[in-house]
Formats: C-alpha cells, sequence, structure tokens
C-alpha cells in the first residue's frame, strides 16, 4: 500500500513537473496560427534580427573554439599551482547575472573603460557595435564550452598519449591525430551548449551593445523590443529561437548517443554528462 | 499490469487535481490581495517622484509601452501612469481603464555627457557624421517625441546617427550619463537626477513636443478605494507640489 502511494505520489509529482515545463513551450506555438507564425518570419525585424543573432553568433564561436580549446586543452593537461583557481575564473561568467557581465563589459571596453579608455585614444569605440555584440556573447557562452572541452581532454586515455609520443609523433601531431579525434565528442557538446547560450543572449548585450534593427538587435532584444508592437511577431521570433534551441539539444543527445554506440568502453559515455 | 493501469490513472488524477491547485490558488490570492496594497505601473520617468507621493503601493516602472502592452496581457495592474495620453487612451478603448485624465507635463531635453566629448552645442550639431546618438524606441513615449521634436526643425535626418533604441528614458539617460553615447534625447526632469554628470541643451521653442501625462484606474483598480485614493493624491495640492518639486510642468501652460 505504501509502496503504492509512493508511486502514484512520483508520477504525480513527474506530470505536473513535465507539463509545468512543457506548457509555456506549447503555448508559444498555439497562441497564434501556424500561418501567422509563418508569415512573420517574413518581417524586417525579424529577418535582421535573425541576421545579427547568427552573424554575432558565427563570430563568437570562432573566438570560443579557437581560444578555448587551448585553453581547455592546457587546463586539462598540465598541473600547475593556481589551477583550479583558473579553472574556477573561467567558469565564472556561467553564474553570473548577464546584467552584471553587461555592467562588466561596459567598465571593461565601454569608452571609459579600464581598456576602452585606451582604445578610444586610438579611435576605436566598442559599445553599440557588432563587436559589442559579438564581445558580449563570447563572454557569457565561452564557458560552456571550456568546461565542457577540460572534461573532454581530461577523459582522454594517458596512455593512448604517450603511446603516440612512444611511437614518435610530436607534441602537435598526437594532439591532432589522438587527443582531439577523443576528444571529438565531447568538444562538440560544448560548441551546441555555448551556441545555444549564445543565441539566447539578452542582458550583457542590451546594456553593452545597446538594441539597433540591423546592427545590434540580437532575437532576444528583438522580442523584447517588438513586444508592445507586434506580439505575433515576438510569437514568430520565439518559436524560431525555440526550434534552434531544440536542434542544437537534439544534435548534441544524437552525437552522444552514436559516440557511446561506437565507443564499447562504458566510461567513455560518462565524458558527456554535462549537468 | 492492471494495477499499473490503476495506478497511472491514480497519478494523472493526482496531478490534475495539484496542477489546478497550483494554478487557481495564485490567481485567487492576487485578487484577495488588491484590497491592501496596490499595484502603480509608472512611466520611467516617475521613477523617482510617485514613491515621495505615495510610498505604500507596489511600483512597477518601465517604458509606458511595454507597461500598456502587459496590462493588455492582463498583468496586475490597479493604476496606469503614462507618459503620454495616447497609450491609456487606447487601454480605454479597449475597456482596460478609465478614460485618463492629464496629471502633470515635462520638457523634452538634449543631453551630453559632461565631458561632452563630441562638442555638441546645439540640436543641429547632431548631423554631424559619427555622432553617437541615443534615443528611445519608436513606440516609447520619450521616442515618439523625440521623433516629433526632430521633425519640427526639419532635422529628421540626424536620425541616421542613432546608435541604440533604448526601451525606456532611463536607458537612454544611463548610457549619455555613463559617457558612452555623445548625446540622447530625455525630460528635464530625468536630466536633473544625474545632473553632475550631464549637460542639458534646451530645445529651440518650435522643436519642442506637448509632453503630457495621463493617469487612469485599470479595471481591478476601479474596484480599488487604495487606487482611486492614489489617484486623487496625485492630482491634489500635495502631489502636485511633489512633481513641480521635481521638475515637472503644470498643467496650465504659461
Amino acid at each position: 500500500m505504501g509502496r503504492a502511494i509512493g508511486t502514484v505520489a512520483l508520477f504525480g509529482a513527474t506530470c505536473v513537473a513535465l507539463g509545468f515545463l512543457v506548457l509555456p513551450i506549447v503555448a508559444i506555438f498555439v497562441h497564434t496560427e501556424p500561418g501567422t507564425l509563418l508569415s512573420q518570419l517574413s518581417n524586417p525585424a525579424v529577418v535582421d534580427a535573425l541576421v545579427v543573432s547568427l552573424e554575432a553568433s558565427a563570430i563568437a564561436q570562432l573566438l570560443v573554439v579557437g581560444f578555448g580549446t587551448p585553453t581547455a586543452y592546457l587546463l586539462a593537461s598540465r598541473r600547475f599551482p593556481g589551477r583550479s583557481l583558473v579553472i574556477t575564473l573561467v567558469e565564472l561568467p556561467l553564474v553570473l547575472p548577464p546584467a552584471v557581465a553587461g555592467l562588466g563589459l561596459l567598465v571593461a571596453f565601454g569608452r571609459n573603460g579600464l581598456l576602452g579608455s585606451t582604445l578610444d585614444v586610438f579611435g576605436v569605440s566598442i559599445p553599440f557595435t557588432q563587436t559589442a555584440v559579438v564581445l558580449a556573447v563570447t563572454f557569457v557562452a565561452s564557458p560552456l564550452f571550456v568546461r565542457q572541452a577540460i572534461a573532454a581532454f581530461e577523459a582522454v586515455d594517458p596512455n593512448l598519449v604517450a603511446a603516440s609520443r612512444t611511437l614518435g609523433a610530436g607534441s602537435a601531431r598526437t594532439f591532432f591525430r589522438v587527443v582531439l579525434p577523443l576528444a571529438r565528442a565531447g568538444l562538440a557538446a560544448g560548441f551546441a551548449l555555448a551556441l545555444a547560450r549564445g543565441l539566447g543572449e539578452f542582458g550583457a548585450t542590451i546594456m553593452f551593445a545597446g538594441s539597433l534593427q540591423g546592427v545590434t538587435q540580437t532575437l532576444p532584444l528583438a522580442i523584447y523590443a517588438e513586444f508592445d508592437r507586434n506580439f505575433d511577431a515576438t510569437l514568430a521570433m520565439g518559436a524560431l529561437l525555440v526550434v534552434i534551441s531544440a536542434a542544437l539539444l537534439l544534435t548534441l543527445k544524437l552525437s552522444a548517443a552514436w559516440q557511446a554506440s561506437r565507443q564499447s568502453s562504458p566510461s567513455r559515455s560518462g565524458l558527456l554528462g554535462w549537468s | 499490469m492492471h494495477p499499473h493501469i490503476r495506478m497511472a490513472l491514480a497519478a494523472a488524477l493526482v496531478a490534475a487535481v495539484v496542477v489546478s491547485a497550483t494554478l487557481g490558488v495564485p490567481a485567487v490570492a492576487a485578487g484577495g490581495g488588491s484590497q491592501s496594497r496596490i499595484t502603480v505601473f509608472g512611466a520611467s520617468s516617475l521613477t523617482d517622484v510617485l514613491p515621495r507621493i505615495d510610498h505604500a503601493p507596489r511600483y512597477s516602472f518601465g517604458g509606458s509601452n511595454m507597461l500598456a502592452a502587459q496590462i493588455r496581457h492582463g498583468a496586475p495592474a490597479d493604476v496606469f501612469a503614462s507618459a503620454n495620453m495616447a497609450l491609456p487612451r487606447q487601454l480605454a478603448a479597449q475597456g482596460l481603464c478609465s478614460p485618463p485624465v492629464a496629471f502633470t507635463r515635462n520638457r523634452l531635453v538634449l543631453i551630453v555627457p559632461r565631458a561632452n566629448p563630441a562638442g555638441i552645442r546645439r540640436v543641429g550639431d547632431l548631423r554631424r557624421p559619427g555622432t553617437k546618438l541615443v534615443v528611445a524606441g519608436d513606440g516609447v513615449p520619450v521616442g515618439s517625441y523625440t521623433r516629433k521634436a526632430l521633425q519640427n526643425v526639419g532635422l529628421s535626418s540626424v536620425l541616421a546617427n542613432v546608435v541604440s533604441n533604448e526601451t525606456n528614458v532611463r536607458e537612454v539617460l544611463a548610457k549619455v550619463a555613463l559617457g558612452e553615447a555623445d548625446a540622447g534625447f530625455v525630460y528635464s526632469t530625468d536630466a536633473k537626477t544625474v545632473s553632475g554628470k550631464v549637460r542639458v541643451l534646451a530645445l529651440p521653442a518650435r522643436a519642442r513636443a506637448d509632453v503630457r501625462y495621463g493617469i487612469c484606474l485599470t479595471t481591478d483598480g476601479q474596484a480599488s478605494r487604495a487606487a482611486q485614493a492614489f489617484v486623487r493624491k496625485v492630482l491634489g495640492t500635495a502631489g502636485q507640489a511633489k512633481l513641480a518639486a521635481a521638475g515637472f510642468l503644470p498643467l496650465s501652460r504659461g
């Protein structure tokens, strides 16, 4: 009897949780007719926001991967004093409120900022530009990639690396031929997570980059700007972001499943256990 | 198999009860709460002055257009104090609030950072290429007044120098006060709140837009004595004195 009640409670709680999490997403799609949503996708404000978002995310992801991969590899493969501190610092933007990130970027790269005032002397002004959007997105998204990449590099069997070196491969060759292929799935997971986080960036962008259609107005900013003017457009952009995010998550799951099926060792799948 | 199905049905029933309870309770609580403490939705430019007139209500400040949209989507406001007459009139036409009453006026001004990096002395200087001008978005009252004022003096072309359309007047103020923008359009009362950080440039008389604030009671507010008392307070002598002290203009012109 007690067990039955326990099971009922378990099911009940799950139903509530599931309903609560799914309802808002369903509501975005059913609030207006699908035809209206689709026609809003050609609204210039929506198209401009999509282009700004995709461009900024593409550049940001290049920076994230370009600087994040070596950083993660160094932190994963070397032990040095202060390593934990460095990892904590790299992860900090992950738990920082986006508004604080925006504030920090302003007082660092703003015209009167720590570094920005020097840049201003050379005629470089970052706020209100596409560069500002890219910096905001990179700042909030990169820790997700780096964290995942550290875990992926740490999970690479050191014996394989040692074997590669013993067989005469240099460190660069070992990295590209052994380490990188083995860490690939983990890196891809980090990439997808960072991309999803970057596409959703709002707080830091609106504070640091402002909001101008076709220049700095990303999809989340356009949702906010159009909220009182064209509610159908905000729903269309919301639906678009749901679809993109879901596609990223699905890619992540599929690549994880694919990787797990390819590798016999069950311990490997643990490397994808992102939380 | 049978007990499993029964269990699943029971679970669904429990879930339905829990969901309806969690959905129902807060709605009832919110409805009952309107008796004790009212909620006032106020234009950003009223952020400092309204709590000085009455500190009792719960306040939500923002762009009047955003607040109006929230009211349209069922936000629990009792009073709406807008930086224009048009938005509360629209809500009144939709049956969402009482016909608005004008309660104060304001003046649109051009502000530049204290250091004035772009060397702007008058509104015409905004035409210089590369000037970083920050304004409020088109639907925001101050954004509409800005566009109207520029049009009045034949300077709509300076809108090409806009680097950001902010969502409320205080965002414009912040970006100029921080020195990130070269210039921005705000109300004279906003400029006063950061007087050490910005310089105020008056606009030529023919550029001035008639900035008139309207207040109305929402459907909830019309049933609330506290909400009615709040509106009376704002319109009364003490409320008008507080508005005047903050730099707002009296209703009667001249």
